[in-house]
């Protein structure tokens, strides 16, 4: 009983705030990018403890929802815009225009000033560089349909990855461009799930798939991809030559949130030219705005700016009709593509 | 008895209100939406032959889990309870691991170990002259291959618990009239340990019932119902979710019924007078090696993926791909578990919250047990069906049950908001574990001699000293037993905690989910082998005799 006795109050004295105004933070991002955003908003605001919590875009969405009556959280930073656009459909959000909004592109607006995109994340083609040389890789979406593929091709289950749900989606669109129906699109994820070695459950487990060459090619988002060589693993992208999906990271405060003065400081610095800079060189994110001098973007940055080709997506579209392509998928297509994943 | 009745009520009142009623205002949803009452969603789940497919997965892959895990657990319980053999107590303590293999990060160690690329996979391969493994681990046979793995712990540890309490004179009995140890076994011993292996039948069927990891991990196109719960929920459809789950709720509430009855609730008073029988110590040294080497063989198997997360927590970043073995060793991960204050939190938090949520559990049992054994209430059998429904719903709903209930303020229809506070989870992980706790500690009141309780009373005793002095006591073996099961389950629970966790009760799964999130598998697998050290202790002590 002592012990226990103990541990409760070790607990209590931990969970003793230290006297500074807690800002609560739900995002994606991952330790790096919200730790850089943590150290550099205290630093601006000593009386402030920027408290994080790391989750998956869909899981802020539910969290956001379910604690509805008694909100937990001030800001949602980061996730596809359409993620956004459902949470501002159900009065999730408050509506705030920040002073940089007119420095994005219109299309990265959320409707409503509910929301505003601050980095641009691209789509890519990534594979084992341990494992192919540049010139061997297939530089578009098409040719990863090629029968040399066959079984080589890892895929983040797309049920739960908007990144995957964005790929799919512009699959089916250009389908639905070409054709007026999107059997077409189908058809092209049939053959893909032939080539289709396996769906990893999350992104740790297509990492380490891609690691140990279950497969040696994926479709994933360029951050990640680049985070990974800094860490000195074997994995490259190439940007798809007929355009990729690039998905809206967008920033929001939380209908209902404790700190609206503070969030709204925080979302200020967020889209901030020097923050974008800094989260541009540490943590390879591609900033929103257009006015970040050139220059001063690193050399992937730069690259990827002159090289990338954006899709032109109808998210509307996606946002409405994205669950019944994803359910017909799942039921239809998924493990019936021939060969490959579930023979 | 006036008294036993109104207490009866009181406790059927307090289950009634954490189990049933969050349940119930999920599954009202699923026969209704923004415009009243509809029976929409219920007729598209009937008429899909897709969601009974995936419904009738579910029931035979629980059973075949139950049939597959009470092959393995009981004959193991003999083993070690009846046999002495050089290594018995540790091995004993270490068979019951695998119920304390982390979350998330358990995933991983199986596929390093068995995927197709793993440790076995790669060794065979190599022996058969092929770069990688003849096989792929998927399908309901990975699937079943997991459940039996994971839940024979059960049976293990209940088996065990109920041996320890079978009295040696009845079994001398049976042998002086003549019966043959076989028959001994069956006509004796295995009648004696039948609320024990009911219970963790009941237990297993209702986990299995609920497993979602296994299924989604391991199942490639294979469909059970919580998979499908959640496809439906990402793909945003909310209603079909609903349904879905209140069909596994269905189910799992018929399956409850049906135990109930086979296990039926006569208490084997004859037990738990006597003493155990002692252990046989082996002399003839043929059998002596031979259960020392089986013993073995068996805990080194099941344990490989706890050492194989061992092994993982111990090599840098991205440097075991291709090889056998892992070419650097380093203490890195562990360094940066203990240099960061924010990322011991966890654990701190972790401890504390399973530890109130087991407590609770095992006094809400010995309540139980007292009404529902010893006073023969006239509700017992609902109080008992009580502790076993947190099983009928999967983790995930239970959790979103709670969090809906409790994010309200309504207090004369029993709603706070809790939602957010320091009170949830712990309040979750005892209800969650309420099944695991009550399963053994009533298993355990069947087997106590009611005239202990008598004498103690006609000795002029108090109604507590008497549970103090004599039921706990006595109890001991189930308690430590469900206890430190309870204790590892809340430890490692990711299911419940995600959706109920805050900035100041973050627990370790989500610690481990985080790290993940970051391809950080060696921060991660540190979590998880420090999380196993915990749950380990504990289930020494939880078998400890």
């Amino acid at each position: 009983m002592r012990g226990i006795r103990t541990v409760l109050v070790a607990t209590a004295a931990m969970a003793c705030s230290d006297g500074r105004e807690p800002l609560v933070i739900y995002s994606p991002h991952g330790r790096g990018l919200l730790t850089l955003a943590e150290r550099t908003f205290e630093a601006q605001h000593p009386d402030v403890d920027v408290r994080w919590l790391d989750m998956g875009s869909q899981d802020v969405l539910d969290r956001v929802k379910s604690e509805r009556a008694n909100p937990q959280s001030d800001v949602w930073f980061g996730g596809p815009s359409y993620l956004f656009d459902q949470a501002a459909s159900e009065s999730l959000l408050v509506a705030y225009r920040p002073t940089w909004a007119d420095s994005i592109p219109t299309r990265a607006w959320g409707a409503g000033d509910f929301y505003f995109a601050v980095y641009e994340t691209p789509a890519v083609i990534a594979y084992n560089s341990d494992a192919l040389t540049p010139d061997q890789v297939p530089d578009d979406w098409d040719l990863v349909l090629e029968p040399r593929w066959r079984d080589q091709i890892l895929i983040r289950d797309p049920n739960a990855s908007g990144t995957m749900r964005t790929i799919f989606g512009m699959v089916i669109q250009r389908g639905l461009r070409a054709t007026g129906d999107t059997a077409a699109g189908y058809e092209w994820l049939r053959r893909l799930d032939g080539q289709t070695r396996d769906y990893a459950i999350n992104p740790a487990m297509l990492h380490q798939k891609l690691l140990r060459r279950e497969g040696v090619l994926t479709l994933w988002e360029l951050p990640d991809i680049l985070t990974e060589q800094r860490k000195g693993n074997p994995f490259d992208f190439v940007l798809p030559t007929s355009g990729t999906p690039v998905i809206e990271d967008a920033i929001a405060i939380v209908r209902g949130a404790k700190r609206p003065r503070l969030a709204r400081a925080f979302v200020e610095w967020v889209g901030s030219i020097e923050f974008q800079i800094m989260v541009a060189q540490q943590e390879f994110r591609l900033p929103a705005r257009l006015d970040v001098p050139f220059d001063s973007l690193p050399d992937w940055a730069q690259k990827v700016r002159t090289e990338m080709v954006a899709e032109p997506m109808d998210w509307g579209l996606l946002s409405r009709e994205g669950a019944a392509w994803m359910s017909y998928w799942d039921r239809n297509i998924r493990g019936r593509g021939g060969t490959g994943a579930q023979r | 008895m006036n008294r036993g009745r109104g207490t009866g009520w009181l406790l059927a009142l307090i289950l009634a209100w954490l189990v049933v009623y969050p349940i119930a205002l999920v599954v009202i949803d699923s026969v209704k939406d923004d415009s009243g009452w509809t029976t929409q969603y219920l007729t598209a789940f009937l008429s899909d032959s897709h969601e009974w497919g995936a419904l009738w997965n579910s029931v035979w892959l629980s059973v075949a889990s139950v049939a597959l895990a009470g092959t393995i657990g009981i004959p193991l319980a003999f083993v070690f309870e009846r046999l002495e053999f050089p290594g018995r107590r540790i091995l004993g303590a270490l068979v019951a691991l695998p119920a304390v293999l982390p979350p998330l990060v358990g995933v991983i160690a199986f596929l390093f170990l068995y995927g197709e690329t793993g440790f076995v996979g790669r060794v065979v391969g190599a022996v058969m002259g092929t770069s990688q493994a003849p096989w792929r681990l998927r399908g309901w046979g990975a699937i079943l291959l997991v459940h039996a793995y994971s839940m024979y712990v059960y049976f293990y540890l209940f088996t065990r618990a109920g041996l320890a309490k079978v009295d040696s004179s009845m079994i001398e009995a049976a042998h002086s009239l003549g019966h043959s140890a076989r028959s001994t076994l069956f006509k004796v011993t295995l009648p004696l340990l039948r609320p024990q292996i009911g219970a963790a039948a009941l237990l297993t069927f209702m986990t299995a019932l609920g497993s979602f990891s296994a299924p989604y991990i391991f199942g490639g196109g294979f469909r059970v119902m919580t998979t499908q719960i959640v496809t439906s929920k990402l793909n945003g459809d909310i209603h079909a979710s609903v349904v879905e789950t209140a069909a596994l709720a269905a189910v799992a509430f018929v399956g409850l019924v049906l135990f109930r009855r086979y296990q039926g609730t006569r208490s084997v008073a004859a037990v738990g007078k006597g003493t155990p029988p002692t252990a046989r110590t082996l002399v003839q040294p043929l059998a002596r090696w031979s259960a020392t080497a089986l013993g073995w063989t068996f805990a080194v198997v099941l344990l490989l993926p706890h050492a194989t997360l061992l092994l993982v927590s111990l090599i840098p970043v991205g440097t075991w791909t291709t090889e056998l073995f892992p070419t650097e060793y380093t203490l890195g991960n562990y360094l940066a578990l203990a240099a960061e204050p924010e990322r011991l939190r966890p654990l701190v938090n972790s401890v504390w919250m399973a530890a109130i949520g087991t407590l609770g559990a095992l006094a809400l049992a010995l309540w139980a047990g007292r009404l529902v054994v010893q006073k023969r209430v006239t509700l017992r059998k609902h109080i008992e069906t009580l502790t076993s429904l947190p099983w009928a719903v999967p983790g995930t709903v239970l959790a979103i049950a709670l969090a809906t209930t409790f994010s309200v303020r309504a207090p004369w229809v029993g709603r706070w908001v809790l939602v957010g506070t320091l009170a949830i989870l712990p309040l979750a992980y005892m209800i969650r574990n309420v099944p695991i706790v009550a399963g053994s500690v009533l298993a355990g009141f069947r087997q106590l001699d009611p005239a202990l309780d008598e004498a103690a009373a006609s000795l002029g005793a108090s109604r507590w000293r008497t549970v103090l002095r004599v039921t706990v006591p006595l109890l001991r073996p189930a308690l430590l037993a469900g206890g430190a099961l309870a204790f590892a389950t809340a430890l490692g629970d990711f299911v419940t905690s995600v959706v109920l966790y805050t900035f100041d009760t973050r627990p370790i799964s989500i610690e481990i989910l985080s790290a993940l999130r970051d391809f950080d598998i060696g921060i991660a697998a540190a979590y998880g082998v420090v999380l196993m050290l915990i749950s380990a202790a504990a289930m020494v002590v939880g078998t400890r005799r």
